[in-house]
């Protein structure tokens, strides 16, 4: 985003060559992996209980909350943009979905305002940053401001509920076959991911967009119903997300997706898409969303105080990125 | 074949450099004539003082996050540099001359250093700009926390009164803002700096072929950036009387904000200094005029969200004149 057009070549291959027999994006998705390995060498260093089962489900149940919200984000990013509407419109689907349902005891209520918000922002977030060409940056950061204020309107007229409807609460805490079932969730939306980006036209037309807008227009990719589709489909992970949050807390309160305004960026920058766009793919940024889980597990388990917290996990981040994901010269 | 028609492209080009900075001028006239029919006090020296003293820290950042933008880069830290240094300057000044002058020129080294790790992270370290000040953003307010991990400390009196007090009919935050700008940003883009600055921006493979050295350049403009977030957070210090490792918060999007507003270009290149101080003024005031206009608290959020998308939306609005998408995409 913030270097001109076509400086960051596809086949640039990475700092470190992993032989010959990878491509180069397969070659950074191999990275990303490695990165994965290291952190979770680094957690069992910490504490012997990220050898258990019973730690690493946790584990996986956080990193599908990270990692569904990447699925959007890297269609976004992959596009040239990015959604940083996301907390809000995590929080506002949860607080909005629970409220009407339990209004109404109906439980598909909740999945009915979940799709209802998710193509109600991304078609906002188009408006803007499509037809009104305003920098995604900027325009999806006033979106997540106004989409705050809407919650917060809304339990000042009507307090949050504590009754989440069933459904919810199994798709974030219900096991099916010894798996999380959030886990499975995670695997089944990844799968249609990579299947998407793979070997759909839908892909195809997103990297097209990526590497050069105007070729793609000229190409006869519809700019338009592709910028609408992923900003949609980012904006649905991010309310499914908030549906799950609220299941996994058991209630939905205001600023509970304040958490994942970054960490799904950090996972799908450690999974190796750029952030110029055009070059990358989801399969990395599964890697991404459990390596940056596990970091934040490992600083909790560290038992610092916050300040200290953060300032580790910065420091990572930055290593991992300084070490691994240079942009083009 | 036609020929071009240099006057009027350049014309042109005067205006569209100048758009953002102009309708931020309009903006603020009408906000504040507004405001000046539910509030006429605004408009005594008093009034106008305290508008002043609520928008000239959005200003410094915003300037700040320009000299970055200039260089087609983007600094997310600004905010958590202000918090950082505003919990530095509460805990550690005390009330001697010395050791306010000593605080703050800690609090100027300090945003200076801080903005040099930015530089040197997406200059020398070639990380993208968003995500390495993603990354410093958390380590330095991770500091902050450390350094005063909740709301307190203090600051002197007679530093307070210096910095939001008036001198004769002038508000002294006004002073510190154009003493800032006059002392710092302008003597640095009237030089070669500010030159390639912009020319980076503009065109940074151009500019390397040239043999301008791009690294050192935008090493620079990380630190003029931190330089102003440093002012800003003494500003805010002087404001508030207290340290708070939350008060940076919204100053990033902020900046970011009035930045675009005044017609800074996030790709890099183009921007005035003035947009971006009017655009801050024009930002700062409606937020502070919601609360005269008797917005409930609930619905301050929705209205500055609203008002952001739709003054965005409105510069936007130039899709309407492209011919078709091409030109657009091009342009």
């Amino acid at each position: 985003m913030s270097q001109p057009a076509g400086t960051a070549g596809r086949e640039r291959a990475p700092r470190f060559s992993l032989g010959a027999r990878f491509s180069p994006r397969g070659q950074q998705v191999l990275l990303s992996y490695l990165i994965l390995l290291v952190v979770y060498g680094g957690c069992i260093a910490v504490s012997r209980e990220f050898l258990s089962w019973g730690t690493m489900r946790l584990q996986l149940v956080q990193a599908t909350f990270i990692g569904l919200v990447a699925i959007g984000e890297t269609f976004a990013i992959l596009i040239g943009q990015i959604d940083l509407s996301v907390p809000w419109t995590i929080t506002l689907s949860a607080i909005l979905g629970t409220n009407l349902a339990a209004l109404h005891g109906q439980q598909w209520i909740a999945f009915a305002v979940v799709i209802a918000i998710g193509v109600a922002v991304g078609l906002l977030n188009t408006l803007g940053v499509f037809i009104l060409r305003v920098h995604s940056l900027i325009w999806t950061l006033g979106v997540n401001l106004m989409l705050q204020g809407v919650a917060l309107i809304y339990t000042n007229a009507a307090a949050p509920t504590t009754h989440v409807p069933a459904l919810a609460r199994f798709l974030a805490l219900g096991n099916v076959g010894g798996m999380p079932m959030a886990f499975l969730v995670w695997a089944f939306f990844a799968a249609l991911a990579i299947l998407a980006l793979g070997r759909l036209p839908f892909g195809r037309y997103v990297y097209a967009i990526g590497n050069r807008q105007p070729a793609a227009l000229l190409s006869g990719v519809r700019l338009g119903r592709v910028h609408a589709l992923v900003f949609i489909l980012s904006a649905l992970g991010a309310a499914f997300v908030g549906l799950m949050l609220s299941g996994y807390s058991s209630q939905a309160y205001l600023g509970m997706g304040n958490d994942y305004l970054l960490p799904p960026i950090a996972a799908v920058v450690i999974g190796g898409t750029r952030l110029s766009g055009g070059d990358g793919g989801y399969v990395g940024s599964i890697a991404g969303a459990l390596t940056v889980v596990l970091l934040q597990a490992m600083l909790i388990t560290l038992n610092v105080s916050e300040g200290a917290r953060q300032v580790i996990f910065g420091a990572i981040l930055l290593a991992l990125a300084s070490l691994f994901l240079k942009r083009g010269r | 074949m036609k020929l071009p028609e240099p006057a009027r492209h350049s014309r042109r080009f005067a205006f569209e450099k100048h758009a953002g900075p102009i309708s931020c001028a309009i903006g603020l006239i009408v906000i504040i004539g507004l405001y000046a029919v539910r509030q006429p006090m605004i408009l005594s020296p008093f009034g106008l003082a305290s508008l002043a003293n609520a928008s000239v820290a959005l200003a410094l950042a915003a300037v700040g996050q320009t000299a970055v933008l200039l260089t087609a880069g983007l600094d997310l830290s600004i905010g958590a540099e202000i918090t950082l240094i505003n919990c530095f300057a509460a805990t550690t000044m005390s009330a001697s001359g010395l050791g306010i002058a000593w605080v703050v020129a800690a609090s100027l080294l300090l945003g200076l250093a801080m903005g040099f790790l930015n530089g040197v992270v997406v200059a020398y370290g070639r990380v993208e700009p968003l995500i390495a000040t993603f990354c410093t953003a958390f380590i330095f307010s991770g500091a902050a926390l450390i350094v005063l991990p909740r709301p307190g400390g203090s600051i002197p009196d007679g530093f307070a009164t210096a910095l939001t007090g008036s001198w004769g009919p002038l508000p002294c935050s006004i002073l510190l803002l154009a003493g800032a700008v006059i002392l710092v940003w302008v003597p640095v883009f009237n030089s070669r700096l500010g030159r390639y600055i912009v020319a980076v921006g503009d065109d940074a493979a151009s500019a390397r072929l040239s043999g301008l050295p791009v690294r050192r350049i935008e090493l620079a403009s990380y630190m003029l950036a931190g330089l102003f977030a440093a002012v800003a957070a003494l500003f805010l210090a002087a404001e508030t009387t207290s340290g708070d490792p939350g008060i940076g918060n919204i100053y990033t999007l902020n900046s970011l904000a009035a930045a675009v507003l005044g017609g800074v270009a996030l790709s890099g290149g183009r921007g005035t200094v003035i947009g971006p101080i009017l655009g801050s003024f024009v930002l700062a005031i409606i937020l502070n005029a919601l609360g005269v206009f008797n917005v409930s608290a609930f619905w301050q959020d929705f209205i500055e969200g609203l008002i952001l998308m739709v003054v965005l939306g409105i510069g936007g609005l130039r899709v309407l004149r492209a011919g078709n998408w091409l030109a657009l995409l091009r342009s």
